[in-house]
Formats: structure tokens, sequence, C-alpha cells
């Protein structure tokens, strides 16, 4: 076992032996553990195969910015592509390595590493071209697909998540050693503060390296604790641990994710995470820095690791990747590594650097050299070799002689880089500093201000003065921190992005995006073939675009871009960075708003009559509506809508029409807005008659339809569609506000408020009459397309002569909390005459027998009343309506427009479906010119016949003509073009 | 996401609001008269710069009640809020500075520089 000590400390809880399975196997590790670190602990050191190449891959940092260590955790729903360095192991968790078959040891998909050569940059999109279009669909998707990837995604998933609010005038991001200044000097002042840290210990560098020795003269350790205390007790500042900032929106407003259950096993009725939304006015920055690594030949093997990681793993986790390591660096950061090393008794086997001797730190060149290490100044590891894991480097020292060193590990360090994510979404700006080799916030965009490594301020001596400097504007008491460092306090660095190998081969590989399986040779291509804009290369070649976007590598791509280009890094730029900074599950975005609360469902009055009765629901909208009402389960919908249709022409139905949108209208001009409102005409009709009517956008196309009642000249009362209710009240609020706000008039919906019945049938005035025996049903007393208010028992009640269906009929509006009592009353008087509750699907299949449109399904938007032959609807005397002018548009009065027909196929028995084009040509040969499309069709028990309505070029002008429907199969059926009105042509019914 | 101030609630989230396009499309009378060129262009044109918009709100999600907003569009900042029978504040009383959030930099965030 790989452990340094096993005194509990408050990381790990040593006495806590924790059982997890990787891939089958049992292993132990201990309380705090994250995955990686319980596996190094037992010396695994191969997590997983590569994306393209499927080349063994280990683990090659300590925390989020993991490109290899990715898993997929089959104990919280086989949740995929986990970064093993950041998820803590608990008791049962069952863990699997990804893109792997039959095993991680052995590979099959590893043979993409041999081919590699045939797979450059672009590839797929070279290669996968021909012979037919369907190949790639049928042949090549499918197998790339499963070759390459990642995890695979959840199958049953149900993730609870909620999401909070906070409104605070400041925000700092990141505990570590600034953060926790800062917040410290915020204490008890006016200021409501949010601390957010993505780790479950505050403290960050304190408590990944040795870097420091003592915080005004206390240990770091002491220091934290008692500044958290501090903190946590404080009355301004809350702290959210556990929480990873991934968006910084305009507007400062941050989108933020808390794992409620780190180190423990998810709990199914407990919500699993938290989406913070967080407004504030200030944003204080102190989310440090990332280191990045080196390319060459294999630096992709098992067994080489960040500086930075390796230091932490020791520091954070008690655990020790290897004992005799080598490292290789261009800059200072390495120094607290070998510090650490040599204390802890582990001296590297040797120490490697880029630069020259005089350039080394002088406390680690003395260190290098007082423990006897092996140095290379001003050298390079060349290649890395090992089967699996690392075995051997090739060293090239100053004197250009090439130096093979046995070795099992290899510490990295390219230099560091701020974290700039974050900056950049809020749409700061980056500037490249030529002496750190990094690119470094320069301009905010936003109150966004930047402490420390964060704001590239790399210098520990200076922290006092910049804290003090820019938190001036918070008016708080100068900050005095005392540190003592391990190390030297200033970062420095050479310029070295890439060494190139000895021997190049085709199967030559340095890594520059090792998530993506990206080669310095692939940038190298793009250029030579043109692809030279960062933002191309980056598509092109796919650089930095996996989940991990390239945080340890993106910048070295920039830096071997400008130097092949001969260009200054600020000249390439960088690639946008864009929310998220580390993935979020789609789970934590949706919150409550997923499964039976992902929409509302709204529920008519009689819905629970409808489930008694055997209902089978249709969504209309958000609406649950009766599609139809079968008579037993063995019953199918066809069946259930040809005896609901029938019955309906023979004897009598009741449809629940609740969800159609009510409207009331008052007010002075009440008139004249709705004259202006609708197509039709209100000015003549009488009191206590209606009216169907049409509403137009002002493109003259046809948006909603419904049945006007006119109260009085100052009261109306509209029905819309069901799913058009809200867009119709939107559209006449909106031009009461805004166009005509000089008429006296006020809009309001009542749907809810009233119930409504439509009945209709041959019998149904027998029905009728016998429910409300005191009110005279007769032609004469009750004409088509009146209305009248009765009272019924108490409840006032408005009756409605109108009908969808064809037959005579009546709509009854009730309140609704008394709309059970009547609609039984209805139901258990019209037993007799065999009066039967019916569905939308029979609704729809009688009112298309009749002609009648549904607007939305018999329209689209590019629909006007002309082409619906409802010319008669138009107001033509008005001098003004919605869309008026817009009827005599150039291209609303084109001869070859599409307009509403009727559809039979000669074979009466041929089935029809919606959306079928209609040609004219028996034989399909493409392309065939298409007249238009079936908009509706049924089959008729009452006609006897399957028939349809359809949208047709010229349509009215082909009326008696013979066409064809085209099937997906590519076969025709015959058809005849028609009057769009197959029932009750004179209209004889609807006046019985 | 916006903070927009309701002329009647106060400040409150974009979510509440829906927005409503170009300010100050006069809706000509919809007669005849009107030529396909004018009625053509309050129907389908809307303009749509970079820097100050005016541009209509609605509370949809609140109060329901419409109002107008100058906005740049550049960098998303509100610079007036006011009623929908107000007058419409001058173009030359606002700073149209383009300061864009992410275009044109000298510096070296997002890739504009290499566009010279």
């Amino acid at each position: 076992m790989s452990e340094l000590n096993l005194t509990d400390n408050k990381f790990i809880q040593f006495h806590q032996k924790i059982g997890f399975k990787f891939d089958g196997v049992k292993y132990y590790g201990y309380k705090g553990d994250t995955i990686a670190s319980a596996l190094l602990r037992n010396n695994i050191k191969l997590i997983g195969r590569s994306f393209k190449y499927h080349r063994p891959r280990g683990f090659y940092t300590c925390g989020i910015e993991e490109p290899n260590a990715l898993v997929q955790i089959i104990s919280e729903y086989s949740e995929p592509n986990t970064r093993a360095t950041i998820k803590k192991i608990y008791e049962g968790m069952e863990i699997e390595s990804q893109n792997r078959w039959p095993s991680l040891e052995t590979d099959i998909g590893s043979i993409n590493n041999i081919f590699s050569p045939v797979f450059p940059a672009g590839f797929y999109y070279k290669t996968f071209m021909g012979p037919h279009k369907n190949f790639w669909k049928k042949i090549y998707e499918p197998i790339i697909r499963k070759a390459a990837g990642l995890g695979k995604p959840p199958k049953e998933f149900k993730a609870v998540s909620t999401h909070l609010y906070h409104n605070v005038d400041i925000t700092i991001i990141g505990g570590g050693l600034n953060g926790l200044i800062a917040a410290k000097s915020l204490i008890d002042t006016k200021y409501s503060v949010l601390l957010i840290d993505f780790d479950d210990q505050l403290g960050g560098i304190l408590n990944n390296s040795n870097k420091v020795q003592s915080v005004n003269n206390q240990t770091p350790m002491d220091w934290i604790s008692e500044t958290v205390k501090e903190i946590e007790n404080s009355k301004n500042i809350k702290l959210l641990k556990n929480t990873l900032v991934t968006t910084y929106n305009y507007i400062n407003h941050l989108i933020a994710v808390e794992d409620k259950f780190v180190g423990s096993r998810p709990l199914k009725d407990k919500v699993n995470s938290t989406l913070h939304k967080i407004r504030t006015d200030q944003v204080i920055l102190c989310n440090g820095h990332i280191e990045r690594f080196l390319s060459f030949q294999n630096n992709d093997l098992p067994g080489i690791m960040l500086c930075s990681s390796f230091e932490k793993y020791m520091c954070r986790y008690g655990v020790i990747p290897s004992k005799e390591t080598v490292v290789f660096s261009n800059n200072s950061n390495s120094e607290s590594l070998v510090f650490s090393l040599i204390k802890k008794g582990f001296k590297p086997k040797a120490y490697i650097d880029s630069r020259s001797g005089e350039n080394i730190e002088p406390d680690l060149f003395d260190l290098i050299r007082k423990n006897d290490i092996p140095l290379y100044t001003n050298s390079q590891i060349k290649e890395a070799y090992g089967n699996k894991k690392l075995q051997k480097i090739l060293v090239e020292d100053s004197s250009g002689g090439v130096n093979e060193i046995k070795t099992d590990f290899l510490c990295l360090s390219g230099g560091i880089n701020p974290d700039v994510h974050l900056f950049t979404q809020s749409k700061g700006l980056l500037d490249w500093d030529e002496k750190d080799l990094t690119y470094k916030p320069a301009q905010a965009f936003q109150p966004t201000i930047t402490l420390g490594s964060a704001s590239g301020q790399f210098d520990f001596n200076a922290i006092n003065k910049e804290i003090n400097e820019k938190l001036d504007i918070f008016g708080i008491k100068p900050v005095q921190i005392k540190l003592k460092l391990n190390t030297s306090h200033k970062f420095k660095i050479e310029k070295l992005w890439e060494v190139l190998p000895q021997k190049q081969t085709i199967w030559s590989k340095s890594f520059i995006d090792l998530q993506n399986d990206v080669t310095t040779k692939d940038i190298r291509q793009a250029i030579s073939e043109g692809f030279d804009r960062i933002e191309h290369l980056k598509r092109y070649t796919t650089n930095s675009m996996g989940t991990d976007q390239g945080k340890i590598s993106s910048i070295n791509a920039l830096g071997i871009v400008s130097d092949l280009l001969d260009k200054k890094v600020n000249e390439v730029g960088t690639t946008i960075y864009r929310p998220p900074y580390a993935p979020l599950s789609f789970a934590a975005i949706a919150g409550r708003n997923s499964y039976e609360y992902y929409d509302p469902e709204r529920k008519s009055p009689l819905h629970n009559w409808h489930i008694t009765n055997g209902a089978v629901f249709e969504d209309v909208g958000q609406w649950k509506r009766p599609w139809y009402f079968p008579l037993s389960k063995d019953e199918t919908m066809n069946d259930a809508v040809q005896r609901e249709s029938k019955n309906v022409r023979e004897n009598a139905g009741v449809l629940d029409g609740s969800t159609l949108g009510k409207i009331e209208i008052k007010g002075k001009d009440a008139l004249a807005f709705m004259n202006l409102i609708y197509t039709n005409s209100f000015s003549k009709m009488k009191p206590g008659t209606s009216r169907y009517a049409l509403m137009l956008g002002e493109d003259g196309m046809v948006k909603d339809d419904g049945i006007i009642c006119k109260i009085s000249d100052e009261h109306f009362i509209a029905t819309t569609t069901t799913g058009g209710a809200a867009t119709v009240l939107g559209c006449m609020e909106e031009y009461a506000q805004t166009e005509w706000p000089n008429l006296n008039v006020y809009m309001n919906s009542i749907t809810e408020q009233y119930a409504t019945f439509n009945i209709s049938g041959p019998k149904t005035r027998n029905i009728i009459e016998k429910v409300f025996p005191e009110v005279n049903f007769s032609n004469e007393a009750f004409p088509f397309m009146t209305f009248q208010f009765h009272e019924y028992e108490g409840t006032p009640i408005r009756i409605l002569r109108a009908s969808f269906t064809g037959e005579m009929g009546y709509e009854i509006y009730v309140p609704s909390n008394q709309a059970l009592k009547i609609w039984e009353k209805i139901i258990n008087f019209g037993k007799e005459f065999g009066l039967k509750p019916y569905g939308t699907e029979t609704m729809h299949l009688l009112r298309a027998e009749k002609g009648y449109i549904i607007v939305g399904q018999d329209t689209d938007g590019s629909i006007t009343p002309l082409d619906l032959g409802l010319d008669w609807m138009i107001g033509k005397s008005k001098k003004d309506f919605l869309g008026k002018r817009s009827l005599i548009r150039s291209d609303t009065v084109r001869k070859d427009r599409k307009q509403l027909v009727g559809i039979l196929p000669t074979n009466k028995n041929e089935k029809l479906e919606e959306g079928q084009h209609i040609i004219l040509d028996k034989e399909i040969k493409t392309p065939t010119p298409m007249l238009g499309h079936i908009t509706s069709c049924y089959q008729s028990p009452t006609l006897g016949h399957n028939f349809a309505l359809a949208v047709i070029k010229n349509g009215q002008s082909l009326i008696g003509t013979k066409a064809f429907a085209s099937t997906p199969e590519l076969k025709t059926i015959e058809v005849e073009i028609v009057e769009p009105i197959f029932y009750d042509k004179e209209n004889t019914k609807l006046a019985s | 996401m916006l903070i927009i101030d309701c002329p009647y609630c106060g400040p409150r989230d974009q979510s509440e609001f829906s927005n409503g396009g170009e300010a100050h499309v006069k809706r000509p009378d919809g007669s005849a008269e009107i030529g396909d060129r004018e009625w053509g262009e309050y129907v389908f044109i809307r303009a749509n710069p970079k820097g100050i918009f005016y541009e209509r709100w609605v509370h949809s999600h609140g109060c329901r009640k419409w109002f107008n907003c100058v906005r740049d569009t550049s960098t998303d900042e509100i610079l007036k809020i006011y009623k929908i029978d107000e007058e419409r504040p001058k173009l030359d009383s606002f700073k149209n500075n383009v300061k864009t959030p992410s275009g044109e930099p000298n510096l070296g965030s997002g890739n504009f520089t290499v566009k010279k």
C-alpha cells in the first residue's frame, strides 16, 4: 500500500475503512478518499482507455481538471463520465472503467492505436463521404459510435434536485488562501456575503501543498480552522461548500451546483443536488490556478502526473502514487513537490529542468544538490516508454547526449494558468503575460475583482497589497497577513511547449489533448491545411473540446500554434470560454421541473367523472381532455370513435368542452375593439346573438377562431381554441395597451370559471327540455346562434345554441363548482334518448365531416381566411381589423395558394394518413411536384367512407379532379378532390 | 439574465418578462390606401441594431403591463425604462459606446484579434 501515514486528520479518517468495487474487484479505501486516491492506495494506476485510440490512461491530476480518469458510477443510476479525482467513495460504491471491451487490461479497441496513422485530424469529415449518402447513417455512424466515446448514458434515472435563489452584495468564489482572507476582512461589515468553494475543506493551496509554512505564526491548518470558524460564526457571511460555480452570466448572475451527498450514497427520496442561482453586486474571483502539462512522445502513459497533483495526493490524501518519481519541469512550481518528497523521505529519482542551472531557484538547486538527486539542467524529456504503464524515459541533456532513466513515475509541470474560465464567461478580457507565459485577466466587463493566482498574481509576498488595494472599495480594514514560505515566493518559467521526439514515426504521439486524443501532429496538419484560426483549429482537431475543456492543455496548444505561425500568443487569441466551467447534470438544471412537475396539468371540473367513466385522456396544450370513452378494455379507439360518432348522428352525445378558452371583454369601447380584433363585423349584431369569428395576425394568416357572444355593445364573451386561449388574451391586451390605449376596454380570462357542455344530435331538444323545463327551446324562441341566461336551481347558467358537429346542438356554460351536478343530471335525463358522452377524437371526426376546420391542424400559420373559403367571415365594410391590409398583399392574392379541399379515396376503404402529400402523377418520380398535403383524415361510419381534408395549391379550382396521395413506401393512392364538406351541405340539421 | 425594472412593480428577474421587439413602430391603419411597401415594412421589418435599441417588454408573469425600454444590445445594459404613453427619449441622451462584451478587443479573449 502506498500510504504515508495512518493518523486521522481532517481530510481522511483512517480508522474508517470503506469497501468499494472497481471493475468488479473489491478494494478498500478510507473515509475522505476520492476514487483516485483510494485506487492509488491500492497501486491501481490504469483507470481507463482513451477516446479515440483506446490507449491506456492513468490519473493525470488530482482535481476537476482531470482529462483521463473518467468512470461510470454503477451504483448511482450508472452515472457516466464522473471524474475519479473528485468523486468521493462510500461503502458499497460500484465503479466501472469506460471505453474498453472486454476489459481494461485487454481492450480490443486498442487496435485503433495501431491503425492511428489513418485517423488524422478531420479523418471522419474526409473519409466517410460515400459511396452513397445512406452509408453514413446506416454503416459508418453506428460502427464509429460503438468504438469511440466515453461512458454509456444511464438508463433508469430519476435524480432529485432543487433550485435555490440568492440575492447578496458580494460573492466570493473560491475559499483558498485569498478567498479566506477576503471573506475574513468582510466579517461584520454591512455587506451580505456568499463564500463558495467546490471542496468540502476550505484552504485550497494550504491543504494541497507544502508551499506555505505558516500564516500569522500559526500552522496553515490552525489558521484555516480558526478563520473558517470566524466566518461561520459571522452574521453576514454564508458559506457554501461542495458547490461548484459553473456559470458567470450577465448582470452578475451566477449558477452554482451543490452536491448534497459528498462521500455517501445519494438517497433516492432526498435532494441530490441544489442549483444555486445567485444575483450579486460584486464578484470576487479567488478560484486559483491550474497547472498545465508538457507535450513529448507518449506523454499520456499511466504513471505520468502533474507535479502539484502528486503533491496534493501526498498532502491531502496521505497517499504517495510512487516512492521513486522523476520530476520534469520548466518552472518554479515543481519546487514545492521536491521539498515535500524530500521531507517525507522519498527523494526524486532524478530532477530534469529545461532551464539552465542559474535560472533554477537557488533554494531548489541547493535542495537537490544537498540530497544527491541526479540533476539534469538545460534538459528535456524526449520520449517516454512503457506498456500500460511508464517504464523508462529518454532525457536529452545540455550536451545533447541522451540518457535513459528507468522509472515507473514521472511528475510534470509546464507552468500555471490563472483559472480564467469564469472571468472570461463574464466577458472579461485577457492579456498574455510574456514573463509568466500565460493569459491573465486584464479588464473586467462586470463588477468583478480577481485576487491571487486567479488574477495572475503569483507572488506570495504581494498578497496583502493586492487585497488591500482591490477591496478598498468596500472600506475594509487593511489586512496584514504574515506568510512564511517553504519555497520561493515568486513564480518563474522558461518557455517550453513541446519536446520533439528523437525520431518521428507514423505512430509517434505527443498529446496536446488527452481526453480527445489530439496530438501535436494533428495541430500541425490542421495548420498546414489552412485551419490556422484558433476557433477553426479547435473544431477541426477537436482540441480542448472534451468534458475537461482542455484545462491542463489548451494554453499549450496556443503556444505551439503561435510558434508555428510565428505570431504572438495575443495575436492567436484564445477560443471563447463558454459555460459551464465543468459538466453539470441536466437533473440539476431541471430541478423540480421534471417528470410529473415538468409542465402543469390542467383538468376540467369534470375530470374525476371522466376517470370514473373510463375515459382515455389526450393532452391538448396543458389540458387533459377525454379522448374517447371505451366500453371495455378490449374496445379500440377506432371502434369507440365509430360507435360514439354514430350515436351523435343518430341519437345525441355530450362533450366536455370546458377547456375551450373563454375571455370576457367589457368597456365603453368594447364593440369598436372587437371589430378591430376579429375579421367579422359585430356592429349590426343584436344583443343575445353570437357569431363564429376569425382572428388573424397582421400578416393576414388565421391565428385563432371561436364564437363571440354579444351581450351588449359594451360586453362580449369570446371563446378561443383550447391551446390558443393565452395567446389570444395576450394579443388583445397588447393591442389594447400599445396601439389603441384610447379605447376604454378591459378583458379577462374566465376559462376556469365556467365549465362548458356541448350537447348535440337529433334528440338533443328532447333531453334539454327535460333538464331545463322552464326554457322554451323551440326554433322561434331559441334560434340558431343565439344565447340566453337562465337559472338552474339557483345557479346562473348560459345556454348557447351552436354546433361543432353539424347536428342541432347547444353549449351550456355553468360555473365550475356546479358543473358536476348539472352534467350528471344531463347524463341521467339523456339516458332514455341514448345520450352518451364522447371524446375529442369523435368531435374531430364529426367536425371534419361537416368541413369545420381546427386552427393549428388544418391551418399552419400560412393559411388566410380566403384559402379556407371563409370569405363570408370578413367584414368587408370595416375600415380596419388585424391583418386586413395583408389580405390584398401580392402574396395573399396569388392564384396558386394552398386552399382547403376535401379528399375522397376512390376505393372508399383505402386508408389515408395525415401529412401524406397530394401529387398529380400515379408514378412517383423524384422530384415529384407536390400539390399539398392532408391535414385531417378519418374513417366515417356515417358516410361509409374514408375521407380527408387537405390544403392543395389552387385547390378550389381543382375540385372534381383526380389526384394521388403518396405513401412513405412510395406507393400512391388514387383520390378525388372534392368540396371540403361531406355532411348536410344545406345546413338543415343545424337549424332543425 | 437581465434584471428589469418594471415601471409598475419594480426590479424583477428577466424570467418574469417577455420581449416584444422594437418599440415605437406605429401601426398604420389597415385600410387599402396603405401601400404594399409601407404595410409590409410595418408587418415584417424590424430594426436590429448593435448598440442602442428601443424595445418593448411585457411583464407577462406579473402585472401584464407593456412598457418601453432602451437597451444597449452590445452590452445588454438597460439605459432607460419608461411607460408606453411616455415620450420616446432622444437617442443623443444616451452614450452609445458600443463597448462590446466580446467583440473586437485589443486584448486576447476571444479570437477577434486575428480577424484584423
